[in-house]
């Protein structure tokens, strides 16, 4: 007994996993992290109580704030819920809404919510919430080329930019998987990821030290249910950014191959265990790193920089 | 489904992926603050450059590669970073003086560097015999971001470091294009690194006893 799912129910199921798995991940890597440092740490569940604890409260905003502060928890949340649709989360072929945007598309939907995350910070007039927003366009404004260069391999090796094509061509051969252009690019996604989920080098994930703050200081001024989205919203961009890390650059095996329950189940399960393994190797870097000084970001950016700028020139000029 | 640029075959995409690490080792030589950390890199270099010339021997059937795979080993590994470090221990200093640009200023410039080497190669008609092509836009890359090296760093050790890895990117380029040379030829390029050795740690060592520092800035005042 083997029932096939719709490609409609899969398509829900992809966004359904990104959504209800995520905050567990962010819990798993802090229980982790805790441990290796010494520490007994949060439960795993504990972002989830979390964000059942900030839905009951109640919602302040600053005085001088507008709609958009409200707005920007909402807009985030539904771009992070519309990503899943696009990429490979735990299907190897394009579902019927898998190919509404490419690997482009899914970039301008992560930088929609951080630019509306930022913009409502600025809002708030509070200062920390605002070093944090500018701090985080400012380094952002070289990791987005970074993204950029890593698309453009993508698209050099695949001659299309959508993620399950890549995803099958490392699928294809032992020499998709070694080749340099392809080690490069993945190498400077994944220091991308680093920035992007404000892991240490560029930043402490549960500290409360305002003067290193990036990420985590822009949701300051916000309280209640729109704090609850944010949390939320952050650790689905964290398992968004581990998918496509996965399953378009590293590790694209264990996806359903067909609509079967038993592959999907599969497809559930392997995915967890992957991005599990990738939250240990966060989670060591995290133990095993010192948060680097401010100004010294712009170096780390610039080394995932030149990875990203190699892996073109590898496989454009170099034909590696 | 479309294909884009084909794979290379599986050789042929290990051998260029540690040809790019010679040349990520490269930009870390460009980077690195403290000189231990230089020279450590260019022992992690060099063992890149002595693995891949083994892998070679072994996938290509050049046997001479062997022996040059443990030639290099020996010198380059063991021999001139242990000289290297010992002249260190003996001036007493650890870091370098700043380097002309920022870090990050550095790297764009080795970037373009970069960018022209590939330019530079991708154009030659050469047929490789033992290494792909793409290792030997990789090695011209990696002179000329040794030449970055020396040019904005200002201590007499990242100068010699420099030289000493750009004799590396050197011979890299070519195992690419005249692997099959006559292994007399192999060595004699070796013990020119030898050479180099001496001059440099003379050099070093009266520059040192002179200005009681590393730094070629004292250099300056010899201008007429």
């Amino acid at each position: 007994m083997n029932p096939r799912l719709s490609p409609v129910l899969l398509q829900v199921l992809q966004v359904g996993t990104v959504a209800l798995a995520a905050p567990g991940l962010s819990g798993f890597i802090a229980r982790l992290e805790a441990r290796l440092q010494g520490r007994r740490g949060p439960r795993i569940l504990q972002p989830y109580y979390d964000i059942v604890k900030f839905f009951r409260k109640e919602s302040l905003a600053p005085l001088e704030a507008s709609w958009i502060f409200l707005a920007a928890p909402f807009v985030a949340f539904v771009c992070y819920l519309t990503i899943p649709l696009l990429i490979p989360v735990l299907t190897s072929y394009g579902l019927p809404l898998g190919y509404m945007g490419d690997i482009l598309g899914g970039g301008f939907l992560l930088a929609l919510a951080s630019f509306a995350v930022a913009l409502a910070a600025a809002e708030t007039g509070s200062p920390y919430a605002q070093l944090g927003s500018s701090r985080s366009k400012t380094f952002g404004a070289i990791t987005e080329p970074v993204v950029l260069f890593v698309v453009f391999t993508v698209a050099l090796l695949t001659s299309t930019d959508l993620p399950y094509a890549l995803a099958a061509t490392v699928r294809q051969s032992a020499g998709q998987i070694v080749r340099p252009a392809h080690l490069l690019a993945a190498a400077a996604f994944f220091l991308v990821i680093l920035y992007e989920t404000g892991r240490i080098p560029i930043e402490t994930h549960s500290g409360t030290n305002e003067f290193g703050m990036i990420e985590e200081a822009r949701s300051f001024e916000h309280s209640g249910p729109y704090l609850a989205m944010l949390r939320w919203g952050a650790a689905m961009k964290q398992f968004i950014l581990y998918i496509i890390f996965l399953n378009v650059f590293v590790a694209p095996w264990g996806l359903a191959s067909d609509g079967s329950l038993a592959a999907v189940i599969l497809a559930v399960l392997a995915l967890l265990g992957k991005a599990a393994l990738v939250g240990v190797g966060v989670a060591v870097i995290d133990d095993s790193f010192a948060k680097l000084r401010l100004f010294k970001i712009s170096e780390f950016v610039a080394a995932a920089f030149l990875l990203a700028v190699l892996a073109v020139f590898t496989v454009y000029l170099g034909g590696g | 489904m479309p294909t884009g640029t084909p794979a290379p075959p599986v050789f042929d995409g290990v051998a260029d992926v540690i040809a790019v690490l010679v040349l990520l080792a490269e930009f870390g030589m460009l980077r690195a603050a403290l000189l231990p950390a230089q020279i450590r890199l260019y022992a992690g270099q060099s063992l890149l450059l002595a693995v891949l010339a083994a892998i070679a021997a072994q996938q290509r059937n050049v046997p001479d590669l062997y022996a040059l795979a443990v030639l290099s080993a020996v010198l380059k590994v063991l021999a001139v970073p242990a000289v290297l470090r010992r002249m260190l221990r003996d001036t007493g200093t650890d870091i370098a003086g700043s380097g002309v640009l920022g870090v990050a200023t550095r790297t764009l410039c080795a970037l373009l560097a970069t960018a022209f080497g590939f330019f530079a190669t991708a154009g030659l008609p050469i047929r490789a015999a033992v290494l792909p092509r793409t290792a030997l836009s990789l090695a011209v890359a990696a002179v000329l971001v040794a030449f970055i090296l020396m040019i904005f760093r200002r201590d007499v050790v990242s100068q010699a470091v420099g030289f000493f890895s750009m004799e590396n990117a050197v011979s890299l380029a070519s195992l690419v294009i005249a692997a099959t040379m006559p292994f007399l030829l192999e060595v004699v390029l070796l013990f020119d690194l030898l050479v180099a050795v001496v001059v440099f740690s003379a050099l070093i060592r009266i520059h040192h006893n002179r200005r009681q520092s590393l730094s070629t800035r004292k250099l300056s005042g010899l201008r007429g």
